[in-house]
């Protein structure tokens, strides 16, 4: 049953790992953690499911019609609602982007009212069997579906121009600025990014969970579980700590009790912020005062 | 007859970041000596004060003061014991008024427990009111009473400068470390600086140490000149030595 | 109008509002005492200690709950519960701040404030043995000193003076070195730390005196509405209080005063259209971020100087 948990684990670990990852891509692009980050994902599967059952589109380009909104709102909302506040304090950008959250959740629920949208059966793999573990059609889709995301993304970070575009701006903006990059259109498209990424992730479980305007909260909570356990700022560690709170999860739930799966991303940010706040693969934590 | 040094360090090392920022660095300050540090960018000045000062932690070596070794504790611990700094930039707190930043200089001095400050007792409200008359009185002897009342962020280079100076001086602490206190002043605020930094030691018997990179200013108003190269000092004197000093001049080379 | 003894005029005046209300408007002016202590105390970890928190809806509801639960189990007076509730709050404000001790700070100290926060709220739900959980505890009707507070009137008295007593001492604490200190840390912690301050210490400091007033505020409202049920404290609540510290104005106790009487009616408008809630606290937030981040009290600030808020006494 061990390994039975953690082939589930691992599939919901996927979803927060990607949820992780593209909340840490904003960080360390633009030194802002987006707090409404959970409204964004939620906001991807609410998409997808206006395109699909409304709309009658096939999955697929229900799913690309959506990344490519959201891509749009990430960066409307930088040079709208981020770009103009730069000059006051910093936790003016945390409550502005929770506000922004806020507003997404108040409109999906305007728009969706009460009710708890399901979506109908769009794959239809069947499991497949190895040994005594059963992988659901549902399991192979996601994690097949991150892991290629993930490839992508770590080829591109580390092997293409784009990429070590990407790492002088991370490492000194005002070296990146020297040689001649935008920083400010830098800031924009990760966002832009940013944000879609984590509204995939959102796409994702849409065919496989009950829809509802809350889920955002759920997400957004995992996803800085994820980056807490696997090291604040660190990529890798998001992606680690994603895996490892969906497979701790499970456990969790199967061998203590389920209502504990509700709380594990709780437990696991109080838990490493008191026992190690480095997590993972993070740097400094604590200032030295 | 020796006066005993308010600061020993023997044989300080700083590791951080990968790179060895100081390396086997030994000196002393002193009562009623003003002691400049300079040296060519990266030379590990500002780290030598982080690590006097606490902010960073040394790899090896002992650093004393008064006596006690400090080498573990952590800046408030080491500010409390009366070492006070000033930073290279943006050391102030922007949105205090001038006086506010004075005020919370005297924090310490200030002997009121938390119920009293709570209730508003007499005791605590004339603590209060000394410190409050105390910062007025400082501001005014350093001529910036005027500008009392203004946030901090909005006070032109030089006032800040001197608020800071004036909120160090607070308490007043035995070792005063100034990081660069002359940048961007106009030359007449950079004379009374020096001239402040000399009473100081010589009247109040402060000991000081200055981080500067302006020579004049160092050579004319320091006792004692350490020069600091790539983390190593290289040179020790009074100002007359270091200015024909072989070494010194090498480091320089080329530089400013 | 430099004259702060204006302020005092403010309480006497207030003791004749009852005159001009019906028991429904004075409900409402009862809800606002109970959010003005709810954004005073926000204001000190976010506004004075400028720390991003989200623990406020945590201290609000700890408060409330143990305030009713002592009120129902232990069968305790109103005001000693209300201590009971507000010392709760304080171990609450330590509790979620207490990594700060270890140097914890910013987005770290935000989240594991964001985790407790909802901690608090599934243990509320959880332990419905002795919580009812959603179905909600109902409170018993207070009395102070033998008197019934079964009327929005007497209730408003014993709230008033709660409220005055309450916000002169945190007023008393913010102008002097505690205040100073504290918001010196929210400016730069590395050149408080150069003059000897604690920085850790008055972190949590900040929290524990937040989570002792919201604690109060929590005990207020369980009496006021009569039933505790976590929904009370959740994430609406959350923006909603966000909104009440913004609007007023960050770092100012005014702010906090004016904040949450501008807002307290509001939430009722919105209860009945699912979203709206959410839409108007968020997009509110948003204006005032991006066109009055100060807060209406800087506004008022600028043309009555009475409004600027020294850290000092004169």
């Amino acid at each position: 049953m061990f390994l039975q948990l953690v082939v589930s684990g691992i599939s919901q670990g996927a979803i927060y790992a990607l949820v992780a990852l593209s909340l840490t891509l904003v960080y360390r692009a633009t030194t802002i953690v987006n707090f409404g980050h959970g409204d964004f994902v939620m906001a991807g599967a609410f998409v997808v499911y206006v395109f699909v059952i409304l709309a009658g589109m096939p999955f697929l380009p229900a799913a690309l019609l959506a990344f490519a909104l959201l891509f749009a709102l990430g960066l409307a909302i930088q040079r709208g609602f981020i770009e103009p506040i730069k000059a006051g304090p910093h936790i003016g950008f945390a409550m502005m982007s929770i506000a922004l959250g806020y507003v997404l959740r108040g409109v999906a629920r305007a728009g969706w009212g009460r009710e708890v949208l399901p979506m109908p059966r769009v794959f239809d793999f069947p499991p497949i069997f190895l040994g005594e573990l059963v992988v659901t059609g549902e399991s192979l889709v996601i994690v097949g579906v991150v892991a290629v995301l993930l490839a992508v993304f770590f080829v591109v970070f580390y092997r293409t121009r784009t990429g070590k575009m990407i790492q002088a701006v991370y490492q000194s903006e005002r070296g990146a600025a020297l040689v001649g990059i935008n920083v400010r259109r830098f800031h924009c498209i990760m966002w832009g990014f940013g944000v879609a990424l984590g509204a995939v992730g959102g796409v994702l479980v849409a065919p496989f969970t009950l829809l509802h305007p809350d889920l955002g909260a759920s997400f957004l909570i995992r996803g800085f579980a994820a980056m807490t356990l696997g090291g604040f700022g660190s990529l890798w560690g998001a992606v680690a700590g994603g895996l490892l709170l969906g497979i701790a999860e499970q456990q969790l739930g199967a061998y203590v009790s389920t209502k504990l799966i509700d709380i594990a991303a709780y437990l696991v940010i109080i838990a490493v912020l008191v026992v190690r706040p480095v997590g993972l693969f993070g740097r400094v934590a604590a200032v030295r005062v | 007859m020796t006066p005993v040094p308010l600061l020993a360090l023997a044989d300080v090392s700083v590791d951080f970041a990968g790179l060895r920022a100081l390396t086997r660095v030994s000196l002393e300050a002193v009562r009623g000596q003003v002691k400049a540090v300079i040296g060519p960018n990266g030379a590990g000045k500002t780290t030598l004060f982080n690590v006097i000062s606490g902010y960073v932690p040394a790899t090896s070596g002992a650093i004393r003061f008064l006596g006690q070794d400090i080498h573990n504790l952590t800046p408030h611990q080491i500010a409390a014991m009366g070492v006070r700094r000033t930073f290279q930039n943006g050391g102030l707190f922007g949105e205090m008024t001038a006086l506010e930043n004075v005020l919370a200089g005297f924090h310490a001095q200030i002997k009121s427990g938390f119920a009293g400050l709570l209730f508003g007792t007499r005791a605590a409200r004339e603590a209060e009111r000394e410190a409050l008359h105390r910062a007025r009185r400082l501001l005014d002897l350093m001529e910036i009473g005027h500008v009392a009342d203004q946030p901090a962020k909005d006070l032109s280079g030089g006032q800040q400068r001197m608020v800071e100076i004036v909120r160090a001086l607070a308490t007043d602490p035995p070792l005063l470390l100034l990081d660069e206190p002359a940048v961007g002043l106009a030359p007449p605020v950079r004379d009374r600086l020096m001239e402040i930094m000399r009473r100081l030691a010589g009247e109040h018997g402060l000991g000081i140490l200055v981080i500067e990179h302006a020579i004049d200013l160092v050579m004319k108003g320091s006792d004692v000149i350490v020069v600091l190269n790539s983390g190593e000092k290289i040179a020790e004197g009074k100002p007359e030595e270091i200015r024909r000093n072989r070494d010194v001049l090498e480091a320089y080379l080329g530089y400013g | 109008m430099r004259d702060r003894r204006l302020f005092y005029v403010v309480p006497l005046l207030a003791l004749l509002v009852p005159a001009f209300t019906n028991p429904y408007t004075q409900f409402v002016v009862n809800l606002m005492l109970v959010y003005i202590l709810v954004t005073v105390g926000f204001n000190i970890v976010m506004g004075y200690l400028g720390q991003l928190a989200f623990a406020n809806t945590a201290f609000f509801g700890i408060g409330a709950y143990t305030t009713a639960l002592v009120m129902v189990y232990a069968k305790l007076p109103f005001l000693l519960a209300l201590v009971l509730g507000a010392a709760a709050g304080a171990l609450a404000g330590f509790l979620a701040s207490v990594t700060a001790l270890r140097g914890i700070r910013l987005y770290y100290l935000a989240i594991i404030t964001l985790a407790f926060g909802e901690l608090m709220r599934w243990v509320y739900i959880h332990a419905d043995q002795v919580t009812r959980g959603t179905d909600g505890l109902p409170v018993p009707v207070a009395s102070v000193f033998g008197f019934a507070l079964d009327s929005e009137m007497r209730k408003y008295y014993v709230f008033l003076a709660i409220v005055v007593l309450v916000v002169k001492g945190t007023s008393n604490l913010l102008r002097s070195r505690v205040g100073r200190a504290i918001v010196a840390i929210r400016d730069n912690e590395f050149a408080t730390a150069s003059l000897g301050i604690p920085t850790a210490q008055y972190i949590v400091l900040a929290f524990v005196w937040s989570g002792f007033i919201v604690g109060i505020a929590g005990g207020m409202f369980a009496i006021l509405i009569g039933r505790v049920v976590p929904e009370s404290f959740g994430l609406i609540e959350l923006i909603v209080q966000f909104a009440m510290v913004m609007v007023g104005g960050l770092g100012s106790l005014a702010g906090g005063v004016i904040g949450a009487v501008a807002l307290t009616a509001l939430p009722e408008y919105f209860r009945r259209f699912p979203g709206l809630e959410e839409m108007f606290f968020g997009a509110l937030l948003v204006l005032i971020l991006l066109f009055l981040p100060k807060g209406l009290v800087s506004f008022f600030a600028r043309y009555l100087p009475v409004f600027r808020e020294p850290l000092y006494r004169e």
